[in-house]
């Protein structure tokens, strides 16, 4: 019987380096640690070390799974630069899996998903069966529609203030970040429609039109 | 020294996302198997210069499909590559960052050697890719970000005769342009308005020319011009396309004179050392410029020394410097491991004091 394809998820995307190699839904290995700098020296070595752990090599994987944030823009960066390198290396699918999507994962009924967006802001998505809800840059007076009666399960930043906004159940995440970023990539590597993975930012780059306009042009 | 070596590399420290396959056979100069560069130009006309954020995104997004151009055109596969170069800095670093870690993914999953590049060695070195020029030669590194004299030793071996103190005279023409209404990069389209121009209509400043040594200083020439265009506005309530012409030319005419003339002191230093084969090489985006050029050229020839300048597409940024760079390191044994880290600063000379940013930090460039 072949065994289950061997997938490598991971996550910078926040103050933390994580990484873990699921076969099926068996963590074979994992490694995190909080670090707010330096994830792009120890990420490789840290995923290394997570599949020799397992006894496995670079080219026992099936697929990558790899957090597209929201959050730090340097961090979200660096895995998905690395995974992209990866994925073109090894000739595997890159999936990319949003914070917000991982941090509810496993969780029945609908769930109001929320991240720390710094300078007071939130990032928030409502997740709900069968019907599509955006993820938004907000701030608690700015909350996106959360349906009526849901009861929502809240997970994440600001959960429990979240939570008594719409009579909701404030709870902690189901999975750990990586691993729920691993079997969403599980579940979605053989889609026909599984794009590179790409950052999601949800936040534009500060930058603004130069202030002094040019001078007239006398023709 | 008698095998071949394919390197591909990779470049994503300013505005250009770029990957090339660059093959070396024995002792010979490099044959160029693909160069591809993806510019950013239109992402960041609007802001009047290159907005480090946008630019990061933009490098994450296109490093890869670079790669699989530059290998698609090459008509060679990972699996056919020697070892992978990447530059690691001095740039913005969040370009430099996801070029970084593109890279080390595609080594950590080919098995191939890692090689972290320094950016201005990548362009140091060019002339040896191109006429396998040999060391000692004189180098004057011109661009968007950089201004230095440089007595390249070795690949891994320079020594810095002097630069800017400020300003990069690639970044005084975008800050000309942007003055002027000109579009960005200003580099061509104020040598471009220049042709029509006269370039002895403005009087401007000649920085540290007065001063012994090779540095140079740009910032006050931008000053200059702004003063000038705002009495020649003030006069005439605009700016005539011929006043917008002569200050063009007249500004390209004072950074021409400047770096001449600190490329003559240069090359009497260099010269001193009693070099085999003297030669002066240039490069960066500004070497691209018609008239910097031509002055530079005739310097070098009143000196008696051989003068190098690259072909346009390999004086701006692009990965083949990379790649051949790092086949130079790579034959003197260099290997960078998975911990290589992206440099926002990286001086090429580590042996002199520091010109620019040598605050906390360290040295720029």
């Amino acid at each position: 019987m072949p065994s289950d394809p061997l997938i490598l998820g991971f996550d910078t995307s926040a103050a933390h380096c994580a990484a873990v190699l699921l076969c099926g839904d068996t963590v074979l290995a994992d490694a995190h640690e909080e670090m707010t700098k330096g994830q792009a020296e120890r990420l490789i070595p840290m995923l290394e070390q997570v599949l020799t752990q397992a006894g496995a090599g670079w080219g026992d994987l099936a697929a990558l799974g790899v957090g597209i944030g929201p959050g730090n823009f340097t961090g979200v960066r660096i895995s998905v630069s690395a995974a992209r390198g990866l994925a073109l290396g090894l000739g595997i699918p890159a999936v990319g899996v949003s914070a917000l999507e991982a941090q509810v994962f496993g969780l029945p009924g609908v769930t109001v998903s929320s991240l720390d967006a710094r300078r007071d802001a939130l990032y928030v998505q409502v997740f709900e069966m069968g019907a599509p809800h955006f993820p938004v840059l907000c701030d608690m007076a700015s909350l996106p529609p959360i349906p009526a009666r849901a009861a929502p399960s809240c997970i994440g930043h600001m959960n429990q203030e979240i939570a008594a906004r719409c009579a909701g159940h404030a709870k902690a995440a189901a999975l750990p970040m990586a691993e729920a970023i691993a079997r969403i990539a599980g579940q979605r590597m053989h889609n026909d429609t599984l794009k590179r993975p790409a950052p999601l930012y949800l936040r534009g780059a500060d930058a603004a039109p130069p202030r002094a306009a040019p001078p007239v042009i006398l023709s | 020294m008698t095998t071949a070596l394919t390197i591909l590399g990779l470049e994503s420290s300013c505005d250009d996302t770029a990957a090339a396959v660059v093959r070396q056979t024995g002792a010979s100069a490099g044959d160029i198997l693909s160069s591809v560069v993806f510019g950013q130009v239109e992402l960041h006309a609007a802001f009047g210069g290159v907005v480090p954020e946008l630019a990061a995104r933009a490098h994450t997004e296109k490093l890869d499909h670079a790669v699989e151009a530059a290998l698609d055109k090459a008509g060679v596969s990972l699996a056919e590559i020697d070892a992978i170069a990447v530059t690691a800095g001095p740039g913005l670093i969040g370009g430099v960052l996801s070029g970084v870690m593109c890279a080390k993914g595609l080594a950590a999953a080919t098995g191939k050697p890692l090689i972290g590049v320094n950016h201005l060695a990548g362009h140091a070195l060019t002339p040896r890719l191109t006429e396998r020029l040999e060391f000692p030669y004189l180098m004057l590194l011109v661009s968007g970000g950089h201004c230095q004299f440089l007595i390249a030793h070795g690949p891994d071996d320079f020594i810095r005769l002097g630069g800017t103190i400020d300003d990069a005279p690639g970044e005084a023409f975008d800050k000309t342009a942007k003055l002027l209404g000109l579009p960005q990069p200003g580099g061509p389209s104020v040598e471009m308005a220049a042709l029509r121009g006269d370039a002895t209509a403005f009087s401007f400043p000649r920085p540290l020319l007065d001063r012994a040594g090779c540095d140079m200083s740009f910032s006050g020439l931008k000053t200059a011009l702004l003063r000038a265009r705002d009495a020649v506005v003030a006069e005439n309530g605009g700016l005539g396309e011929q006043a917008r012409a002569d200050l063009c030319a007249s500004f390209q005419a004072a950074v021409a004179d400047v770096l001449a003339e600190k490329s003559r002191r240069a090359l009497t230093e260099y010269l001193a050392g009693n070099p085999t084969r003297a030669a002066f090489a240039v490069a960066g985006g500004v070497a691209a410029n018609q008239t910097i050029r031509a002055a530079l050229q005739a310097v070098a020839t009143e000196a008696g020394a051989e003068f190098s300048a690259p072909p346009l597409a390999l004086c701006t940024d692009n990965a083949a410097m990379i790649a051949w760079a790092g086949i130079e390191l790579f034959r003197l044994g260099h290997r960078s491991d998975m911990t290589l880290s992206a440099r926002p600063r990286w001086p090429l000379d580590r042996s002199s004091p520091a010109m620019l940013g040598s605050g906390k930090r360290g040295a720029k460039a």
